[in-house]
């Protein structure tokens, strides 16, 4: 049996098992179905309810003492003549009669005997709102302006409307005073204001319910994640069947990408059950024209859209339950390590959702955030770029596979399967480690996974200022580069007792590998230059990404050639073919096949450059580089060719007139750059390449993995 | 011709204080085509840990085992198509029906589409559970729980079968039912290692029987060769007094 129909068997009975579970179908379908709309409409209606009774309450307005009362009537006074004009005045069925506010017929006033006095009632709320005057008000003086003061708790909601309806009736009667004043002495309105201020609002119009929406949605997923997880792992263990299932003769590997697939399946039906329960409850409901009658949206036409975003956040959340559930022998033991994982989640989440959180910087490859923060940019109608899709979408697929990796070496763990088999932490430590040839697949895929931000954090921490020189960040890659690269990896092979010569392949290669090594590391450039000229005339290139390269290349001609050659192409040479060819093609190897190992190499390669517009090019080179690996068993050749192409490119910024040897036209300006180079140039070093890839190829035979 | 080889097998747990238990030291024993091999031994002797050694389940901290010729170590995958593994604790999936159970394992070891359904009824015949087989696992007894497990362990008819206590905990019927399934499969010329506390079942069914205490083999042969050894007649005398033996030799040496 193959591997898809492997995982197709298991994804089948284990999807079926699952969705007979009840406990599975309340949480997925009942509690949307049932509870939203209960809970929306319930909640909205309370809170309705609540706000019409406080406006149609007598107005309880407290002052300090009885001239205030008697100010007080006479503005209303004012303020119901006034309306009564301008209703008059209104089409009776037009719009804006139908917004103009009621006048305050029924006002309790309330006289207290101080300020103070007054100030104590509303805190205890024995009044809602009390107006104190600084000083005593004529309605028909014009000799001074009086400032009123409005007194109320406005955390109260009680406070806040009766607050609201004394200000509307100051509002209203000081401009009613201002308009007679100025009629009088035969003035436009336009002597007091020279202009009228309306701010025009261009951001995407908001929504209360698609702010709140992406939240519960998130958290949605993740609690249709939870369950499945548990029941699939170490709910497995506790009912007895993992025995009987590991005695199978499927790799640990395919059982958990099949339960992987199907937890993010029930993950992902959750999500959309919740989302058409909320969208079923706005629309039928009635409460779009509610929320849209408050100046909000709501993004029914979006809901697709939403949904689709969401499914990289459920792989990713399942492939994290899964990894923390299968350390797990009991469902109870789950549940507690699920809990501070959710808040861990939760974090970077909530920082995402944080509205001045963009998407950019670190938060790019942030784990889980970048992925709500990818979801909210994209609800809230922003542009997103192709380089922040892709570099969410490479980070999380990184992730997630890196946590698949890890569940599948814990979930056949004998100290976890079998609880008389001493505890995990007994078998992680040092002593129960038997020597190995090389890291498994999970080890090599979570310490790059765990590197990836890592290394991105460094090289934005090391970037320079738009004015600064990039010279600072070609030393401080250096001296970060070996620690992350090589002795973090290289300690890690140590206290796990794997063979550090084999694991990262680090024999002497063939003299045929090593003269392919050569043919290939002379020659890939060409190709590498023809492509990238290719891809900039068909997709251009943005102007940060020209002007970032010009800086870069300023801060090498900085450079004496030696420590430009030893800064950009042997130190990257030696750190990136120990990383990549070395510790994560070795852990690969025997897990993925060799294609499979290759092209995940190469592609996690490419994205640890962080440059969208060269991510082609460095994975091709990468796939090159892995296959050379594959074949010679030794990164060494990897090293020359890393190291000559490196070094070709340091070469033609410093010594650009040896392209002239070459038939490359050498004019200095930009547009030469991107020239294409001469036919037969190009001709014979494709042939160069692949004389260098058929030697890698044919040269000895290919030790079996 | 030995299917099943155990060679100096040892087995290291870590405990909770940071110490190791050697829960299995230095065991070797094999096992003949067609034969019954009976592991018996205390609580806690290794008895378990060896036949999950076996299976595939566990790996060795030294020693090898193989089991059909394939390496239990190096080639889990092949050990595991040659094996059928049953204990009394083997769970089943309570939300599947006993067909469909079969029908997935029939899958999991290698039957494609239609064939993995005719094993699957050809198993459900053969056992006599076609009047229960169209049921959840959930709703069975436990006897017909065991008959199902009994017919999951044989999906892939494997020349091997391990068990481990598989009659433990069930009552008259459901045990007989067991018995009569080894001594079917012994016929049909399968080689069956058999872990149990009951001694008169090892009596009656085993050819050899290996006696296990602190992971070490402290006898091993035919009834008539235990008998000879330790000059008793029943089994449990001779469990009995071997494990004394070997209980005052160990005393002796510390």
């Amino acid at each position: 049996m193959t591997f898809p129909h492997r995982i197709r068997t298991i994804y089948v009975k284990e999807l079926i098992d699952i969705l007979r579970d009840r406990r599975t179908l309340i949480a997925m379908i009942v509690v949307p179905i049932v509870l939203y709309p209960l809970l929306m409409l319930g909640s909205i209606q309370a809170v309705s309810f609540q706000h019409e009774t406080m406006e149609q309450e007598a107005l309880r307005i407290g002052v300090a003492d009885d001239a205030h009362r008697r100010m007080i009537h006479q503005l209303i006074h004012v303020d119901k003549r006034a309306l009564a004009e301008k209703k008059a005045s209104l089409d009776l069925q037009s719009e804006e009669a139908s917004q103009l506010p009621t006048p305050l017929d029924d006002v309790e006033i309330e006289v207290f005997q101080s300020i103070d006095d007054l100030q104590r009632a509303i805190r205890e709320r024995r009044i809602p709102v009390g107006i104190v005057f600084d000083d005593e008000m004529l309605v028909d003086s014009i000799e001074r302006q009086v400032k009123a003061h409005v007194h109320a708790d406005y955390e109260e909601p009680r406070g806040t409307t009766a607050a609201r309806r004394v200000e509307g009736l100051l509002t209203r009667t000081n401009e009613r005073l201002r308009d007679l004043r100025l009629r009088e002495r035969g003035l436009p309105k336009s002597f007091l204001e020279p202009y009228t201020l309306e701010s025009v609002d261009l951001s995407a119009p908001s929504s209360i319910l698609g702010e709140i929406l992406p939240l519960i949605l998130i958290l949605m997923t993740i609690t249709g994640a939870i369950y499945p997880a548990i029941d699939l792992t170490a709910g497995e263990r506790e009912r007895g069947t993992l025995e009987s299932l590991m005695v199978c003769p499927v790799p640990v590997i395919d059982l958990i990408v099949g339960k992987f697939l199907v937890v993010t399946t029930v993950a992902i039906m959750g999500a959309a059950l919740n989302l058409g329960s909320v969208t079923a409850t706005v629309y039928f409901g009635g409460f779009d024209k509610v929320i849209a009658s408050t100046g909000g949206q709501v993004p029914i036409g979006k809901m697709v859209f939403i949904l689709l975003a969401l499914i990289p956040f459920a792989v990713l959340m399942s492939a994290i339950m899964i990894a923390v559930c299968s350390f797990a022998r009991t469902f109870k033991e789950a549940q507690n390590y699920v809990t501070p994982v959710i808040l861990a989640v939760l974090i970077p989440g909530g920082i995402a959702a944080l509205p001045a959180t963009r998407l950019e910087g670190v938060m790019l490859v942030m784990p889980v955030g970048n992925m709500v923060l990818l979801a909210k940019e994209l609800l809230l109608g922003a542009v997103v770029g192709p380089w922040e899709v892709v570099m969410v979408l490479l980070s999380t697929t990184l992730y997630a596979g890196a946590a698949v990796a890890v569940a599948a070496n814990v979930f056949g763990k004998e100290s976890v399967v079998f609880a008389d088999a001493g505890s995990l932490r007994g078998a992680l430590s040092r002593k129960m480690v038997k020597p190995s040839a090389r890291p498994s697949v999970s080890m090599s895929l979570l310490v790059t996974a765990i590197l990836f931000p890592v290394w991105f954090f460094v090289q934005s921490a090391l970037s320079p200022g738009l004015d600064e020189a990039a010279v600072g960040q070609l030393y401080g890659t250096a001296r970060w580069m070996p620690l992350l690269f090589v002795v973090l990896p290289v300690g890690i092979l140590l206290y796990w007792k794997i063979d550090v010569v084999n694991a990262l392949a680090l024999r002497a290669p063939s003299v045929g590998h090593f003269f392919a090594a050569v043919l290939i590391g002379l020659s890939a450039w060409i190709p590498a230059h023809e492509i990238n000229v290719l891809q900039r005339s068909l997709l251009g290139t943005p102007e940060t990404i020209v002007q970032s390269a010009e800086r870069f290349i300023e801060a090498i001609k900085l450079l004496p050639s030696y420590t430009a050659i030893l800064l950009l192409a042997l130190l990257p040479a030696v750190c990136e073919e120990l990383l990549f060819r070395g510790f994560l093609l070795g852990g690969l190897r025997a897990s993925v096949g060799k294609w499979g190992a290759i092209v995940i190499s190469a592609v996690i390669f490419a994205a640890f450059h962080f440059i969208v517009f060269r991510f082609a090019v460095t994975a091709g080179l990468g796939v090159i580089l892995g296959y050379l690996c594959w074949h010679s068993r030794s990164i060494l050749p990897c090293i020359v060719i890393h190291a000559l192409h490196n070094t070709i490119g340091v070469l033609s910024v410093l010594k650009p007139q040896w392209q002239r040897y070459l038939g490359i036209a050498d004019s200095g300006d930009s547009a030469a750059e991107w020239a294409h180079l001469p036919l037969p140039l190009v001709l014979s070093g494709m042939a160069m390449l692949i004389l260098g890839l058929f030697l890698c190829r044919n040269t000895g035979k290919t030790a079996a993995p | 011709m030995d299917l099943v080889v155990a060679d100096n097998l040892v087995k290291v747990f870590p405990t909770p204080d940071g110490g190791e238990k050697r829960a299995v030291d230095g065991l070797s024993f094999c096992v003949g085509a067609g034969q019954i091999y009976g592991l018996l031994g205390p609580n806690g002797a290794g008895k378990t840990t060896t036949l999950r050694m076996l299976s595939g389940l566990m790996v060795p901290t030294s020693g090898t085992a193989s089991l059909a010729g394939y390496d239990v170590a190096t080639q889990a995958q092949e050990v595991k198509r040659v094996l059928g593994f049953l204990t009394a604790n083997t769970g089943l999936y309570q939300r599947l029906s006993a067909r469909e159970l079969l029908v997935y394992f029939a899958r999991l070891h290698g039957h494609e589409g239609h064939a993995a359904e005719a094993r699957a009824d050809h198993l459900i015949a053969w056992l006599n559970i076609g009047d229960f087989s169209h049921l959840r696992c959930g709703a069975l007894s436990t006897g017909q729980k065991q008959r199902v497990n009994i017919a999951r362990a044989l999906v892939a008819d494997p020349p091997i079968l391990i068990m481990d206590e598989p009659t433990l905990g069930l009552d008259v019927l459901s045990n007989r039912v067991i018995l009569d399934f080894i001594r079917r499969e012994r016929q049909a010329g399968k080689t069956i290692i058999l872990s149990t506390h009951y001694l008169d079942e090892a009596e009656a069914m085993c050819d050899k029987i290996g006696l296990l205490h602190d992971g070490r083999l402290v006898a091993e042969g035919d009834l008539n060769t235990l008998q000879r050894e330790a000059g008793e007649q029943r089994l449990s005398s001779i469990f009995l007094k071997l494990i004394h033996a070997d209980q005052a030799v160990g005393a002796a040496g510390a």
